[in-house]
């Protein structure tokens, strides 16, 4: 009888890597670098990602639409890299929208700039109520795609946005904020978390705001690191050991990275990781390897103002990264995290976490005058 | 002497149409005060000592709802970011004390309060410095529940003159209109106490949703330019706004409007803020007041605000806005929150009936928020959200 085996085969969480490869074995064939994927990898890549859609890292769409007199996302629109046909064909599931304020002009009213971001971002997702949804937990990223729905995540925003206030941390989770960049202030800078920096990440703990380091000194992501209590993202890093670009993280980052169970969201940059779809996929392999296939996640960056690699140029060309990666092996559930799993395991934990830490701590009224007196 | 009786009957009434105050500084008490250390000034006991304003002496006050306010002094060097942490404390407040703290956002959400017995509470922010010049801000303070926007405070902004500095833009710019009409389509109240009359005028002629006047008194009983004149107050029927009376002695008595300009040249004298209220400072204050005996305003004095101002712009018109916590000074009979029953019990020694009461106290508030929410509906199906900016409309 079926249900009295002997040996009951081990059971791994959910989502997680069995180690068992699934589908059909790679295509060994060596392809020049810049070469389209064959017919059969590309439709494998469909199918993959019409299950398990792409949760893309890191988008500047808010800042590029302020900018433009008049769009349609729905009908498509050529000013920019993402739009909603494009992203179907793409199968974006879900989207972080960057608040980042990429003028340096806005010093000293970064807070009232990062409300005008959110606004902007709100708008536009009422202006498109057909194709986006604006969620703020893991639960409603998931509904939101069972919807048909693109799920907009808001954040990362620049930590110059509090001001140096937790009061103004709250404010903003509040409005939908579930990232924050852990760099350029005096409480995150190059010599890492001060106290008050410490309470800062405590306290997105509580409210359940990711922390992102990419970008961050060293010293601050090591500390973040230990400090979080649930796992941290990296927004736009790829492999140093690959591609020496500031943002990019070197192996023992990574590794440290993969132990905390967080995550590398690889952006698709010319910068940082290269020219063509294989350096890409170069960089995912070496995060992957290093970090641990459930530590490596997508980062279009589009609309950010970055260069991108000739075949990945817009939010509709994730397929063609999908069938090189098969191409070099990639089982079907290790690319199963790498679009969707992941980020969702690093949501879900920060909002259980924050759930858990609220019913604990009341809101922290630490004061950076107080903590970090010279 | 009012009568015991008067008091019962006011208490009575408050029990089913309980006071909906325009304005109250608690949060900016609670910054300057404790730090918003919710734990140093716990305002589930009695605070007298510090505050003017505690959750037994609302009750006992018959308040109903309250405006509270996100006030940050026009001189703060980031007023964004302060109003962003009054808000805070607010949402605070209402998290750590939900069984007697209903937040609302709506009229309808006032009334489910009053249903449950508790104080629906909103938000207010004193002044166009908190939104710096941007409609985008000010769609921000509205999504975290700010319900109405004083258009200036006690300095001009650059779209609008205040009452209480040099006439500059001579009542609203276009940017100012713009914001007016921001406000109308996001269903936040335009709220005119603080500015000038031209500003009011303004204001009154660009906006198409009632206003409000969350804490000023008439001029024609006591001329001082933070209280409303009355062709203004003869207005409000067609704009179907609400005038909320304040109680602060300095804007409400004439003797002590006198007394208060030396007692501010004194606090200039000796180097201080006039509106400074550090212990320091009301040290250096309360010398100068045994030196000069402060003019003491009574439950009287505001009675004799509401009626001429019932006269002026009529019964359906008219609300309360104490500013407790925001004043050094209240009237006698008006020392706290807990005061409210024997204005009632004042006026109906004066002959006004209970109807008028419960207009005065609650419905009159009610509908404005209500009127807001409709001609905010009307428009949001017609107009995007304003992307306007005060360079392009200002110059």
């Amino acid at each position: 009888m079926a249900d009295l085996q002997d040996h009951i085969p081990p059971t791994t969480e959910v989502g997680e890597d069995d180690g068992l490869r699934d589908g059909s074995p790679p295509v060994p064939a060596p392809f020049d670098r810049g070469y389209e994927p064959p017919g059969e990898l590309l439709e494998r890549a469909h199918t993959l990602l019409a299950a398990h859609p792409v949760a893309d890292g890191y988008s500047g769409l808010p800042w590029a639409l302020g900018n433009l007199p008049w769009y349609d996302l729905e009908l498509g629109e050529a000013a920019v890299d993402t739009d909603l046909p494009r992203m179907r064909q793409g199968h974006v599931g879900a989207l972080f929208w960057s608040l980042h304020l990429p003028d340096k002009a806005q010093d000293g009213r970064t807070t009232a700039a990062t409300l005008e971001q959110l606004d902007t971002a709100r708008t536009v997702i009422e202006n498109h109520q057909e194709g986006l949804r604006l969620v703020r937990t893991s639960g409603q990223v998931v509904d939101s795609h069972n919807c048909g729905r693109v799920a907009v995540v808001l954040g990362p925003a620049h930590a110059a946005a509090l001001d140096d206030s937790l009061g103004i941390l709250r404010i903003l989770h509040a409005l939908g904020l579930r990232v924050l960049t852990l760099a350029g202030t005096t409480w995150a800078g190059l010599s890492g978390l001060s106290r008050f920096g410490e309470e800062v990440v405590r306290e997105m703990n509580r409210l359940g705001v990711l922390a992102d380091l990419s970008g961050a000194s060293p010293a601050t992501a090591e500390r973040t690191l230990v400090l979080s209590r649930t796992p941290v993202l990296c927004t736009r890093s790829a492999a140093r050991d690959l591609r020496p670009h500031p943002a990019n993280l070197p192996d023992d980052l990574l590794a440290a990275l993969g132990a905390a169970k967080g995550l590398c969201m690889v952006p698709l940059t010319a910068e940082q990781t290269g020219p063509t779809v294989p350096d890409v996929a170069d960089h995912l392999d070496h995060v992957r390897d290093v970090a641990g296939p459930e530590c490596v996640g997508l980062s279009g960056t589009y609309d950010s103002g970055a260069v991108h690699p000739r075949e990945l140029t817009d939010a509709s060309r994730y397929p063609h990264l999908i069938a090189e990666l098969l191409r070099r092996g990639w089982s079907e559930t290790e690319l199963s995290l790498l679009t969707w799993g992941n980020v969702q395991r690093v949501l879900r934990s920060a909002d259980f976490m924050a759930r858990a830490a609220q019913q604990r701590r009341e809101a922290s009224t630490a004061r950076i005058t107080d903590l970090d007196a010279p | 002497m009012t009568a015991v009786a008067d008091l019962d009957e006011a208490r009575a009434l408050l029990r089913e149409f309980p006071v909906v105050d325009g304005h109250n500084d608690l949060p900016w008490a609670l910054r300057k005060q404790a730090g918003y250390d919710l734990d140093a000034l716990d305002i589930a006991g009695d605070r007298h000592e510090h505050l003017h304003t505690d959750i037994p002496r609302l009750r006992e006050g018959g308040v109903g709802a309250q405006y509270w306010s996100v006030y940050v002094p026009c001189e703060q060097p980031d007023p964004v970011a302060a109003t962003l942490e009054q808000i805070d404390c607010v949402r605070r407040l209402l998290t750590r004390y939900a069984a007697d703290l209903a937040p609302a956002l709506t009229a309808a959400g006032m009334e489910a309060a009053r249903r449950d017995g508790r104080i629906a509470s909103l938000m207010g922010a004193e002044g166009g410095h908190s939104i710096a010049n941007s409609l985008g801000t000010l769609r921000g303070l509205h999504a975290l529940g700010v319900r109405y926007m004083t258009l200036t405070h006690n300095s001009n902004v650059d779209w609008a003159d205040s009452a209480t500095d040099e006439p500059s833009t001579g009542g609203l710019s276009a940017f100012g209109r713009e914001v007016v009409a921001e406000m109308n389509r996001l269903g936040m109240l335009v709220d005119l106490s603080h500015v000038a009359a031209t500003t009011m005028r303004d204001a009154l002629d660009a906006t198409s949703a009632p206003v409000i006047f969350s804490h000023s008194s008439a001029r024609a009983v006591c001329d001082h330019p933070r209280n409303i004149p009355d062709d203004v107050l003869e207005r409000l029927p067609a704009n179907g706004g609400v005038a909320m009376v304040t109680f602060v002695p300095k804007f409400v008595l004439q003797a002590a409007v006198e007394w208060t300009a030396a007692a501010d040249e004194n606090m200039r004298a000796h180097g201080l803020h006039h509106l400074d209220t550090s212990p320091e400072a009301m040290k250096i204050h309360r010398a100068f007041e045994e030196r000069t005996p402060r003019p003491v305003a009574t439950v009287s004095t505001v009675a004799d605000h509401l009626d001429h101002m019932r006269e002026a712009a009529g019964i359906d018109h008219l609300g309360i806005g104490g500013d407790y916590d925001g004043t050094a000074f209240t009237p006698d009979g008006l020392n706290d929150v807990s005061g409210y029953p024997n204005l009632l019990a004042e006026l109906l020694d004066r002959g006004w009936s209970r109807t008028d009461l419960a207009k005065l106290t609650w419905q009159n508030a009610v509908r404005v928020l209500g009127a807001a929410e409709d001609v905010a509906r009307d428009l949001q199906a017609t107009r995007a959200p304003s992307l306007a900016t005060i360079e392009a409309l200002d110059g």
